[in-house]
C-alpha cells in the first residue's frame, strides 16, 4: 500500500520533472537555434563586405590633336561613359556641342597610382580628326584622357555582381528616399517595426493591392543575404530574428552601408546586380555621385522587383513605380515640389544597351584567362580586384557590328553560319576587342578562344618565311606550280591540287603566295622541309609543336582565331613577337598598383625576311585571292593579308593588318558542316568591314638594313623595268644579284599577259 | 576568206588587249623617297587666336585650310618616316616619362612610354627609350631586342641607328 501511494505522489512529481526537463531542453535548444541564427546572420553579414569580384575596365581614350576621331564618334564614347550632354557645362561627366567643336567637362580618375585630373577641355575636330584641344585657361592641352568604361566584371558562377560603394559616396538623398520610400522608422526601431506591419495590413486591405511592405531594411538585408522567396511565417520569423540581431551587434550605419551595397536591383543575363553602385552603372552609365532626382528614385523604385519594375522591359510600370517614390520625396520634404514635378515629367533615361556587361563576356573571357595564370579564382572573384584592360570600346562595338551585319549580308545560310573576330595592336600586342560569336549578346561558346579549326593556306606565310629566312629564296625566285605527288608512307600518296584545278607553271614566289597557289607551296615547303617550318610557326607564337605531315603546308593544322592572331601579329610587328595581353594592370581594392602587364618583345624572325614577306602579303591584296575586297577599301591605304579556306569550304579565314590594327576573322558553322564560303568570299568581308569602321592608316615599315629592291614581271619573275605592265618591286637581299633592265621583257612580259586573259595560262 | 577575217578579227584583238595592256601600266609605285602622308595635321595659326569664354578656341572655319590633301598611294614601297624626335602627344609623354626617370620614377617612366608607344608605334625614339630604360633597371635582354626593334623603324635614320647600335652593344 505505502508503495502504491508512494507511487501515486511520485507520479505527477514524475511528470512535472519531464516538462521540467523538456522545457529547459527545449529553451536550451532554442537558445541554440537563436544563438545559431544570430551568428548565421552576423557572419554573412561580415562575409560579404568582402566578396567582391574584380572589376574590369577598358582602356581610357586618349583625346590628342591629329587623332583621327570625328565629333560624332566622341559624343558616341561620352554617351557610353553616361556623360549629359548640358548646355551650362555643370559638373563633371558633362559635355556641350558646338559648331564643329566639343566641350567637355572630365570626370577624372585615379588608378594604382595613374591619375587623370577632372579638367574643362574644348575639342575642335577638322575632316575626321581633332584638329585642337585646349584646357580651361585657353591654352594647348597635349593629352587628356577620359575616365575608362567600367566593362563587367569577373563574377563568380553565382552570379552575384557588386560595385562597392564607401559610406562617403553614398548620397544622403538616396539613403534618405529608401527610409522614406521603404522604411520610415527605420532610426528609431529594432530590427522590426510593429506599427508598419499594422499599418501595411490596414493600407493594403484597404486598398486591395500590396502598396507597402512593412519589411525594415534590415529585414530587407536579411533575405538578400539567404535569397530565401518562400512565404511562410517560419521565414518570417526567422528573419526578423536575425534582423534584431544584427541591429543588437551593429549600429544603423553600418547597416545602411551594407544594404546599399547589397541589394538586387537587376538582371544581365546570367549577372545579376547587386548594390546601387553597380546599378547606377548598369542603368545610367555613370557614378551613383552623379544621378539626377529622376534617376535616383527608379533605383529606389528598383528595390521593390527588380523583375516585375525592369525599366528595359516594363518601361510603364517602372515609370509609375519612379512617381510614386518621387511623389514621396515631396511628401517627405526631401525635394521641393517643383523638383519632383520636372523629375516625373523627365524619360526613364537609361543607358544605352551597349553599357551592359553581358556585351563584353567574350573579351571578359579572355581577360578571366590571361589572369587566372597569375591568380587563384578566389582572388579573382572575391577580393575586389580592379582590372585595367586593353578593350577599345569603339573597335569592340564596330567588330561586333562588322559581324552581325557581314553575316546577314552574305545570305545564304546565314542561319547556320557562326564567326569569331579578333583584334590587335601589332607593336604593343594589346587585344583592342574580341568577338565570340556573331550575337555578342549571348554568353555561350566563345569562338575566338576555343573554335579550333584547320586554318588552310593561312599557314602560308609561315612556309614562305621560312623560305625566305634560308637565304636560298627571294620573293623573285622561281618556283613551279606543277603537278605533284607527295608520298607518304609505302602505301599512300597524296596529290594536293590549286583551288582552280590549274597549273600555272615557273612563277615568282610573290605571285605564288599572292595567289594562294597549293602545288607551288607544296614544292617549296617540302624543299625547304617540315622541321623548320614547324619551328618557324613557334617562333611566330605557336605553343604547341604542329605534326610534320606535309599536309601540314596547306594548313591541316587546327588553330583557334586568337592563336591565329598571335601568329600574324608577330608579322604585323615586322617579326618580333610580343604576347597578346588583354590587360594592362591590377590594382588592389585599396588603390594600390599589384600588377603591371608590360610590353615585352621577342625577336621571332630575320626583320628583312618578314619585310618581304609582309610585301608578298600587300601584293594578296592588290593582285591576289584579296583583290576582291581590296577594291571596297579605300584607293590610298595599303594594306596585308591573307586568304584561308578549308576542305568542301568549311572554314572561311581572313588575316590582315595595317600598323595600328590586325584582325582576325573566321566564319564556319558550330557543327563543321561545309558554308559555300572561301576566305575571299567570307572572312574577308567581315574583316574589310570591321577595318573601315575603325580606321584608315596605312601599314607602312621603313626597309631594314641589307633589303634592296628590283622590278620583276608579277607573273613570270623575269627581270624588268618599272614602266612595264605587271611590273611590281620586291625587296630582295642586297646581297644578290639581279640584273638591271630596260625593256619591258620583249614579248615574253606582254605575251603571258594576254594568254592569261584568254585563259591559256595553264600548261 | 574566212581565214583572212579570222586573221584580222585576231589582230583586233591583240590591238585592243596592246591598248588595254598599256592602260594598266599607269599603275606604277612612288620612289622610295616618297614624302610620307602626314599622318598629323600639324596646326599652328590658332596660337594666336583671341579667346572667347569659357574655353577659347578659333572656329573651326579657320582651321580649314590645314586638311592636307590625300597621301599619293603606295603600295610597292612604304614610305619612309621622317624620325625626328616625338612630337605632339607621343612627344608630351616622351617628356613626361623623362622628368619621371629623372625623378627615380622608373615604373612611372615606363607607363608613360608605352602610352606614348600605343600612340606612336611606328615612332624609333620611343622604343629606345624604352630599350634605355630597361637597360637601367638591369633587364639586358629585352634592351636589346628593343635596340633592334628600334633599328627596323630607323630606316635610313644614321642618326637613329647609331643611338640604337650604342643601345645594342651597351646591352650585350
Amino acid at each position: 500500500m505505502a508503495r502504491s501511494s508512494r507511487s501515486k505522489t511520485r507520479k505527477p512529481s514524475r511528470i512535472r520533472g519531464l516538462v521540467l526537463r523538456l522545457t529547459a531542453v527545449g529553451f536550451i535548444l532554442a537558445v541554440a537555434y537563436g544563438g545559431y541564427l544570430a551568428w548565421q546572420a552576423t557572419s554573412e553579414f561580415e562575409g560579404r563586405r568582402w566578396d567582391i569580384p574584380a572589376q574590369v575596365y577598358a582602356a581610357p581614350l586618349e583625346l590628342f590633336t591629329g587623332r583621327a576621331l570625328s565629333a560624332e564618334d566622341l559624343v558616341g564614347e561620352l554617351k557610353r561613359l553616361g556623360y549629359r550632354e548640358d548646355p551650362r557645362l555643370v559638373g563633371p561627366g558633362t559635355y556641350r556641342v558646338g559648331l564643329g567643336r566639343l566641350e567637355i567637362a572630365t570626370r577624372g580618375f585615379s588608378f594604382g597610382g595613374d591619375t587623370e585630373p577632372e579638367q574643362l577641355v574644348a575639342i575642335t575636330f577638322v575632316g575626321g580628326r581633332i584638329a585642337a584641344l585646349r584646357d580651361s585657361s585657353g591654352s594647348r592641352a597635349a593629352i587628356v584622357r577620359l575616365n575608362p568604361l567600367l566593362i563587367g566584371s569577373l563574377f563568380p558562377s553565382h552570379g552575384e555582381d557588386r560595385l562597392i560603394v564607401a559610406p562617403a559616396d553614398i548620397p544622403p538623398l538616396l539613403t534618405d528616399t529608401l527610409k522614406a520610400v521603404e522604411d520610415r522608422r527605420f532610426d528609431s526601431h529594432f530590427g522590426v517595426d510593429p506599427i508598419a506591419v499594422v499599418r501595411a495590413l490596414f493600407v493594403n486591405v484597404t486598398s486591395g493591392e500590396i502598396r507597402e511592405g512593412a519589411s525594415t531594411l534590415t529585414q530587407q538585408l536579411v533575405r538578400s543575404y539567404f535569397l530565401s522567396n518562400e512565404r511562410t511565417w517560419g521565414r518570417k520569423l526567422r528573419e526578423a530574428f536575425m534582423a534584431v540581431a544584427l541591429e543588437l551587434r551593429y549600429d544603423k550605419a553600418d547597416l545602411l552601408h551594407a544594404y546599399v551595397n547589397e541589394i538586387y536591383l537587376g538582371q544581365d543575363g546570367a549577372r545579376a546586380i547587386h548594390g546601387f553602385g553597380l546599378a547606377s552603372q548598369f542603368y545610367f552609365g555613370k557614378p551613383l555621385s552623379e544621378l539626377e532626382l529622376n534617376e535616383l528614385a527608379l533605383l529606389v523604385a528598383e528595390v521593390r522587383g527588380p523583375t516585375y519594375y525592369d525599366p528595359r522591359r516594363h518601361a510603364d510600370r517602372a515609370l509609375e513605380r519612379r512617381n510614386f517614390v518621387l511623389q514621396r520625396m515631396a511628401d517627405e520634404g526631401l525635394a521641393t515640389n517643383d523638383a519632383v514635378q520636372a523629375a516625373a515629367e523627365q524619360k526613364l533615361g537609361l543607358v544605352d544597351d551597349s553599357r551592359r556587361g553581358a556585351m563584353h563576356s567574350a573579351f571578359l573571357g579572355l581577360v578571366r584567362r590571361q589572369l587566372s595564370a597569375d591568380y587563384a579564382r578566389d582572388d579573382l572573384e572575391r577580393t575586389g580586384l580592379v582590372v585595367m584592360s586593353t578593350l577599345d570600346p569603339a573597335v569592340q562595338t564596330a567588330a561586333e557590328r562588322a559581324l552581325s551585319k557581314g553575316i546577314e549580308g552574305l545570305g545564304k545560310n546565314a542561319a547556320e553560319l557562326e564567326g569569331a573576330v579578333v583584334v590587335t595592336s601589332p607593336h604593343t600586342g594589346e587585344v583592342k576587342a574580341l568577338v565570340g560569336g556573331r550575337n555578342a549578346n549571348y554568353e555561350g561558346f566563345n569562338r575566338a578562344l576555343d573554335a579550333r579549326r584547320p586554318i588552310g593556306s593561312l599557314i602560308k606565310p609561315a612556309v614562305y618565311l621560312t623560305a625566305l629566312e634560308s637565304g636560298r629564296y627571294s620573293l623573285a625566285s622561281v618556283i613551279d606550280d606543277a603537278p605533284i605527288v607527295v608520298q607518304l608512307d609505302n602505301k599512300n600518296t597524296w596529290t594536293p591540287s590549286n583551288f582552280d584545278d590549274k597549273a600555272h607553271g615557273l612563277v615568282p614566289l610573290v605571285r605564288a603566295l599572292a595567289e594562294s597557289y597549293n602545288m607551288a607551296t607544296v614544292r617549296l615547303g617540302l624543299d625547304i622541309g617540315l622541321e623548320p617550318i614547324a619551328d618557324t610557326l613557334q617562333r611566330l607564337g605557336l605553343k604547341q609543336k604542329p605534326t610534320l605531315y606535309p599536309s601540314m603546308l596547306l594548313g591541316a593544322l587546327a588553330l583557334t582565331p586568337i592563336e591565329v592572331a598571335q601568329m600574324y601579329n608577330t608579322l604585323a610587328n615586322g617579326g618580333f613577337r610580343v604576347p597578346l595581353r588583354a590587360v594592362r594592370s591590377v590594382i588592389t581594392e585599396e588603390g594600390e598598383l599589384k600588377q603591371r602587364y608590360q610590353i615585352e618583345i621577342e625577336q621571332a624572325a630575320n626583320p628583312g625576311a618578314v619585310y618581304a614577306l609582309n610585301h608578298a602579303l600587300i601584293q594578296v591584296m592588290e593582285r591576289g585571292t584579296g583583290r576582291t575586297v581590296r577594291r571596297t577599301l579605300p584607293d590610298e591605304i595599303v594594306v596585308a593579308g591573307k586568304t584561308g579556306t578549308t576542305d568542301d569550304l568549311r572554314d572561311s579565314w581572313f588575316a590582315g593588318f595595317t600598323d595600328s590594327n590586325l584582325i582576325v576573322a573566321w566564319l564556319g558553322a558550330d557543327d563543321n558542316r561545309p558554308i559555300g564560303l572561301t576566305g575571299s568570299s567570307g572572312a574577308a568581308k567581315i574583316w574589310a568591314g570591321v577595318l573601315t569602321a575603325i580606321e584608315a592608316n596605312s601599314y607602312s615599315a621603313p626597309a631594314p638594313e641589307g633589303v634592296d629592291e628590283t622590278w620583276i614581271d608579277y607573273l613570270t619573275g623575269a627581270p624588268t623595268a618599272a614602266r612595264c605592265p605587271d611590273a611590281v618591286a620586291v625587296p630582295v637581299p642586297e646581297t644578290d644579284y639581279y640584273p638591271h633592265v630596260f625593256g619591258c621583257n620583249g614579248e615574253t612580259g606582254v605575251g603571258a599577259r594576254i594568254r592569261s586573259w584568254f585563259g591559256g595560262n595553264e600548261r | 576568206m574566212t581565214q583572212a577575217r579570222g586573221s584580222v578579227l585576231a589582230r583586233c584583238a591583240l590591238l585592243a588587249c596592246a591598248c588595254l595592256v598599256s592602260a594598266c601600266a599607269t599603275v606604277s609605285a612612288p620612289p622610295r623617297t616618297a614624302p610620307s602622308p602626314a599622318s598629323r595635321p600639324a596646326p599652328t595659326a590658332e596660337d594666336t587666336q583671341p579667346a572667347p569664354a569659357p574655353i577659347p578656341l578659333p572656329p573651326p572655319a579657320a582651321s580649314t585650310s590645314r586638311t592636307e590633301p590625300p597621301p599619293p598611294r603606295s603600295t610597292d614601297v612604304p614610305p619612309a618616316r621622317p624620325q625626328s624626335d616625338a612630337s605632339g602627344a607621343s612627344g608630351a609623354l616622351l617628356e613626361q616619362s623623362r622628368a619621371q626617370r629623372a625623378a627615380g620614377s622608373l615604373p612611372a617612366a615606363r607607363a608613360s612610354l608605352e602610352r606614348a608607344l600605343r600612340i606612336d608605334p611606328n615612332n624609333a625614339v620611343l622604343w629606345l627609350e624604352l630599350g634605355e630604360l630597361e637597360l637601367q633597371t638591369g633587364n639586358t635582354a629585352q634592351a636589346a631586342t628593343l635596340a633592334r626593334k628600334a633599328m627596323t623603324l630607323a630606316g635610313r635614320d644614321t642618326r637613329l641607328s647609331a643611338r640604337a647600335e650604342r643601345l645594342l652593344s651597351a646591352a650585350e
